[in-house]
């Protein structure tokens, strides 16, 4: 997964009338958006938390909990209070919409809604949020190679540990340095090892796409694997060091460019390990790396952490 | 007099949209289980239901292009909200029945 993927937006429609659902999956058909839909308040705000959709449309009238409570307990959700809530409702009084505005709804669609004005509410609502989405990545996208950078690295490690741990699924992590970078930085120049980095990012971004490359700071990188063990991950850590190794240079650099790896899986960690000694782990194997000749693959295990 | 049929049948905004034919239809199609529903809920005296049911009516059925049932439902919707008395609101819901049975799709 690279900073470039997008998927198609996704809408969640929360109402409790089957027939404003069929409605919409009619009348939103030719939108580049995925819709979903749920008839039960809870349930709606259970989808949200699962589906982080771009756009809601959120009904007034339900029975159980109404579309008031819904916004409110979606604005007091850390994860959920960033989505934009777009009222739809056939009680258009004007309190209720100046409820709704200041509770933190977006926009107010009356029912019924003319299709036009429904389908510009809800482009207008999503690009709002693509703009913000795209600022948010902008901050965690590294400015040279296009990778995720070292802010979103570390977020994203300690949050694939999590669900390891919680889910008993493997996990392992990749950590890769350019070989001789600062003598190929003082004998070539900065800008010849700004190139380098990009093709190597290039590189860790042409493999498999659940793979999650980041810069990690200078010329090292750090590869999350989520579900993927130490063995499978040593084969992946040789494909890329093979490929770096294989890449065609302009002629003028005269010479083989390479790296090297060092893996940690995290269940070779003894007890429950933290973020900070699964990046320990694998940094020590890629000492170990350099140290038997560059080029290579080194994989962390039990007795290296702990000794 | 007779009416010709354009005055007695209410067809659809959107018949000629080929998107909407199929809901429309199923729209027209479990009207009468909606009108039956809500003549039930006045019966069993419970008002907030037949206020439920016509408000989604109102809310939907301009969108299905019949803005002139939903003008009928919204009246038994504010009947019942502003706490009218049950023949005021029988007779709403008599009137938004006679508005659907014209209901075509
Ligand atoms: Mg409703």
């Amino acid at each position: 997964m690279t900073p470039q993927s997008s998927p198609l937006p996704k809408v969640l429609a929360i109402d409790d009338s089957e027939l404003i659902h069929r409605l919409l999956r009619v009348r939103l058909q030719h939108e580049q958006i995925e819709l979903h839909g749920s008839m039960v308040a809870v349930r709606g705000l259970e989808m949200a938390r699962e589906l982080q959709p771009d756009v809601i449309l959120l009904d007034i009238e339900m029975e159980g909990m109404d579309g008031f409570e819904v916004l409110q307990a979606l604005k007091s959700d850390v994860d959920l209070q960033d989505i934009p809530v777009i009222f739809i409702s056939a009680t258009a009084s004007m309190e209720d919409r100046v409820r709704a505005l200041d509770l933190g709804a977006v926009d107010f669609v009356a029912k019924p809604f003319e299709v036009v004005e429904l389908k510009a509410r809800v482009r207008s609502a999503l690009r709002v949020q693509h703009l913000v989405k795209m600022l948010a990545q902008k901050a965690q996208v590294d400015g040279l190679t296009g990778l995720w950078n070292r802010t979103y690295f570390d977020r994203r490690l300690s949050q694939e540990v999590s669900e390891s741990i919680r889910h008993r699924r493997p996990l392992t992590l990749v950590m890769c340095d350019v070989d001789g970078f600062k003598k190929l930085n003082d004998e070539r120049g900065h800008p010849f090892g700004d190139m380098v980095l990009e093709r190597l990012a290039k590189i860790l971004q042409s493999g498999r796409g659940s793979d999650i490359p980041c810069r990690y700071g200078g010329e090292e990188f750090g590869i999350i694997l989520p579900n993927t063990s130490g063995s499978e991950a040593l084969e992946v850590a040789d494909r890329y060091r093979r490929a770096i190794e294989q890449e065609t240079w302009p002629s003028a650099v005269g010479k083989v460019i390479t790296a090297s790896f060092g893996i940690a899986d995290i269940s070779v960690l003894p007890g429950t390990q933290g973020v900070d000694d699964l990046i320990a782990a694998a940094d020590s194997a890629l000492y170990k790396a350099k140290l038997n000749g560059r080029n290579r693959v080194e994989a962390a295990n039990i007795n290296q952490s702990t000794g | 007099m007779r009416l010709t049929p354009d005055d007695t049948t209410l067809r659809s905004e959107f018949a000629d949209d080929p998107d909407m034919a199929g809901i429309v239809a199923l729209f027209v199609r479990e009207l009468p289980q909606r009108l039956a529903a809500m003549h039930a809920a006045l019966s069993a005296n419970d008002l907030e239901q037949v206020r439920v049911l016509a408000h989604q009516l109102k809310g939907a059925a301009g969108g299905y292009g019949y803005p002139k049932l939903g003008e009928a439902a919204a009246l038994v919707d504010h009947a019942v909200k502003e706490g009218q008395q049950v023949n005021v609101i029988r007779s709403r819901v008599g009137m938004l029945a006679a508005v659907a049975a014209r209901i075509r799709p």
